[in-house]
């Protein structure tokens, strides 16, 4: 707007410049709902794109397989079977050989790996289950190889491609939901891995990242707020709490490496470790959410308290505490939650290692969720590729489900004074 | 006596004193007034039988594995050990999983003859542990079961203790701090023993893997760790932040002050969720979706070195996963700029994104400057994105679609191959912790004091 020339709101140039402003205007909302709706699609995808992954992996084929028994080399001794040792002499008889020949006598030489780990733990447990098999001819229904399993699913090489259709083309095979998923843990054959004992690893994990963290978390939020006066002491000791917030995961683990395995010999791949580590890495973030609402606690409930003569600690964990709670445990689930998806300080600790049965306790080898799909992401074998989503699918479950009672926590105890 | 077993009869007896005073108290009420009622007595007992107890067996459980050790190694047995310590340390830990009962047999025949040996040492001495804690705790439950009469004053010493317990709860902050800070201290110091300090600092070349063939030419080992800090900020400071700052910053932007409060109730924990998916998730996403789609581009555009494994792949997944730390960080520096500010400005006639980028946004831009440094921070300690999606080849160079490595990545790799403890191997990954350590510190102090003395400007 030049000086000394008289302009009015209604001329042609101010009318030009306004609707040039409101155009700008509009296109910076634009930018911003853009901004907003680029990142939810990105979420979305993601969760898409796992999905579509990985949802395969909660059913598997199976391929309905005529044995002989009576006629196969398979050998059981039937009386051993009523025996204590029933397992291992199933084991120990050559159930390779016989799912293999039988396949063959079904459905030709291509079909002699059609059958894996999978369906030998299922031939172990039906024998077990019901000796009466071994006496005649039944046709059961197996899972079938990881290779057999992906050509069902869609996409292989030719070879497997073509005994799916053939294997199609008798009825001889049928999609089922596949329990092993959950019940079975890590192995080196995709089609019998399943995420149980990573589950249990990474309960009694977080299980011990929750007993020490929590309350140790909640005491230092209630001195720090209540009880300690404003001093250097306690500037340092908030400087290094917000501090703590912020380093980054894996140097956790390595203190964890140098202190609780080199120094302490405490056992290497235990929960006890890994929840040691994490609840160090998991009680910061407690000290600051709680003692944020221990503020919002408003003076006039400590006041009241102490005029009825309660003592200090009295009014705090009495009056004070109790109304906080809730503001601390939705810290403290996000906390939690984060520390069930970290991986990186769980690797400095050796939770690497394969683990293929479940652990038993916290001192036990173990493995978690996000390590066990850290570990089945490095494999090689297409069938592990389903795997992995399908894993992360019950990872993210987990995510959510602790999300969203944080929230719901949050909503329906939010108290404005 | 194992210390677990010791560790249950402290228990044990804490709570038997425990009872014990609360029952004399009660004795107590029916003839006199007490200054502190029977719980209090009863609590009392408990906490002095059981305090010091545990503080003695927590303090001794470490210094007992030192002492089995000495001991085992001044034994026959442990003297007929071969004097190469890296393996006279794995017979040491595989008789240690035998005389735990975690294996059966170990590689090692000696670890079996050695198995006895450490199950008697542990035995002596964890007796030895054990049987103090147990009487420190009889000693301090019978001192404190003494004092029970109706004029003491029980509640005060209850309190007493348990304002020790809340004072020592907020001293691990400053342990936990002091023990990273000290044991990536301890290593580095040893890995800057057999390596120079000035050629780590600016040496230009990482080459760890020549380190461990001792007969090789440049058997030294090649530790140089400005290619791995340059890939650490190219991904975590350059390419994140080019994807996370104008995302977040609009979407806090559209968030606070377009979007009707409804919308926005929902759209803040959808964008906080991507905060919530686990890393692990992001790196397989980003090398098993994104990768392939960045190379594929490259290569379109005629770039030869595409990698399959390219800083752009890594970075961009870490923007996304950063985007709601900065949304919220804008959101709550826009939140503090006075009301007075914003109204004055639309009273003006400025339109609102005028007031928006004439006014809200240059006064909250400290504070917004303070989160994103804090971003910065995040994304450089970020490991699992990088672990899976960035190159282990040590590059300097600006092209987003060449292969980096950061510093987290080389952490993983060197400490998760096959272990050989005091290797420069493994030590350099205590020297990189802590330049990794000391590097987020004044990210956070810095943005931390900003966002800080900004905070305090406007109340």
């Amino acid at each position: 707007m030049s000086s000394g020339v008289p302009s009015r709101w209604n001329d042609a140039a101010s009318l030009k410049r306004v609707r040039r402003r409101y155009a700008a205007e509009r296109r910076f909302r634009a930018v911003g709902l853009a901004a907003v709706a680029l990142s939810v699609a990105f979420l979305a995808f993601l969760l898409f794109n796992m999905a579509s992954k990985g949802l395969g992996g909660f059913t598997h084929y199976e391929a309905a397989l005529p044995i002989d028994f009576a006629k196969s080399s398979l050998f059981i001794d039937p009386a051993a079977l009523n025996g204590p040792d029933a397992e291992q002499t199933v084991a120990s008889a050559d159930l390779t050989d016989t799912l293999s020949s039988a396949a063959t006598a079904a459905y030709g030489q291509a079909a002699a790996d059609m059958f894996g780990d999978a369906a030998m733990h299922r031939l172990t447990k039906t024998i077990l289950a019901n000796p009466s098999v071994l006496n005649g001819r039944t046709t059961l229904w197996l899972p079938v190889s990881s290779k057999v399993d992906v050509a069902a699913k869609g996409d292989a090489d030719a070879a497997s491609e073509k005994l799916v259709s053939a294997l199609e083309q008798r009825h001889a095979l049928r999609r089922t939901v596949n329990m092993d998923f959950l019940t079975e843990s890590d192995a080196t054959d995709p089609s019998s891995v399943g995420v149980w004992g990573a589950l249990k690893g990474s309960f009694f994990t977080i299980l011990v990242t929750i007993a020490l963290a929590f309350p140790v978390g909640m005491l230092a939020a209630v001195y720090l707020e209540e009880f300690a006066s404003k001093n250097r002491w306690t500037d340092l000791i908030e400087v290094s709490i917000n501090n703590l917030a912020a380093v980054p995961s894996i140097i956790f683990g390595l203190l964890g490496l140098a202190v609780f395995l080199d120094f302490m010999n405490l056992p290497r791949s235990a929960p006890l470790v890994g929840g040691l580590t994490l609840a160090l890495m998991t009680f910061p973030v407690i000290v600051i959410a709680g003692r944020n609402a221990i503020k919002s606690v408003p003076p006039s409930i400590r006041d009241a308290a102490l005029g009825v003569g309660a003592s200090r600690m009295q009014v705090t964990f009495h009056h004070v505490l109790p109304l906080a709670l809730p503001g601390i445990l939705t810290g403290t689930i996000i906390g939690v939650a984060r520390a069930l998806g970290e991986t990186a300080p769980l690797l400095m600790i050796g939770m690497r290692a394969f683990v293929a049965a479940p652990p038993g306790g916290i001192t036990d080898p173990a493995t978690v969720l996000p390590v066990q799909i850290f570990l089945w992401s490095d494999e090689v074998d297409r069938g592990f590729v389903e795997k992995t989503s399908a894993a992360i699918i019950v990872l993210l479950l987990f995510m959510l489900l602790m999300n969203g009672l944080a929230i719901y926590l949050r909503n329906r105890f939010e108290r404005r004074w | 006596m194992s210390l677990g077993l010791a560790l249950v009869a402290t228990l044990i007896v804490a709570l038997a004193a425990g009872w014990f005073g609360y029952v004399r108290a009660s004795r107590l009420r029916t003839t006199s007034r007490l200054h502190s009622l029977p719980f209090y007595h009863g609590a009392y007992a408990t906490l002095w039988a059981a305090i010091p107890a545990l503080l003695i067996l927590a303090l001794w459980a470490p210094v007992q594995s030192r002492l089995v050790d000495q001991a085992v190694l001044s034994s026959p047995e442990g003297r007929a050990l071969p004097q190469f310590e890296m393996q006279r340390e794995s017979i040491l830990s595989e008789g240690r999983e035998i005389a735990n009962g975690e294996r059966e047999q170990g590689f090692n025949p000696q670890s079996s003859t050695l198995a006895p040996r450490i199950r008697a040492e542990e035995s002596r001495f964890s007796l030895f542990g054990g049987v103090a804690a147990i009487m420190a705790a009889l000693v301090a439950a019978g001192f404190a079961l003494r004092r029970t009469a109706p004029q003491f004053r029980a509640r005060t010493g209850v309190e007493r203790w348990v304002m020790i317990v809340l004072f020592a709860a907020s001293l691990i902050a400053i342990l936990t701090t002091l023990g990273i800070f000290l044991s990536l201290m301890f290593e580095s110091l040893r890995f800057f023993r057999l390596y120079p300090v000035q050629s780590f600092a600016f040496g230009l070349e990482w080459s760890p893997q020549t380190a461990i063939r001792a007969d090789q030419a440049g058997s030294s080992g090649a530790f140089g760790s400005l290619p791995l800090l340059w890939g650490t900020f190219f991904i975590g400071a350059i390419i994140a932040m080019v994807v996370a700052v104008p995302l977040g910053l609009m979407s806090a932007i559209y968030l606070t002050q377009y979007a009707h409060p409804r919308v926005r109730s929902w759209l803040k924990p959808i964008l906080e969720i991507l905060a919530g998916v686990p890393t692990v998730v992001y790196g397989y996403f980003a090398a098993l979706t994104v990768a392939p789609v960045v190379r594929d581009f490259g290569l379109s555009l005629g770039i030869g070195s595409a990698s399959s494994e390219s800083a752009l792949a890594a970075g961009s997944v870490m923007g996304v996963m950063i985007i709601p730390f900065v949304s919220s960080m804008a959101d709550d520096s826009i939140a503090a700029v006075p009301q007075a500010m914003r109204d004055g400005s639309l009273a003006m006639g400025a339109t609102k994104s005028e007031t928006i980028r004439k006014v809200l946004l240059p006064a909250a831009l400290p504070g917004v400057m303070g989160g994103i440094l804090l971003a910065v921070s995040r994304a450089i300690g970020e490991t699992m994105i990088v672990v899976m999606a960035a190159g282990l080849a040590a590059n300097l160079t600006a092209n987003p679609f060449a292969s980096v490595t950061t510093v987290t990545t080389q952490i993983v790799f060197l400490l998760t191959g096959e272990q050989e403890f005091d290797s420069p191997k493994t030590l350099a990954a205590f020297a990189l912790g802590l330049s990794l350590f000391l590097i987020t510190l004044l990210l956070n102090l810095i943005a931390l004091h900003i966002v800080r003395r900004y905070r305090e400007q406007y109340e």
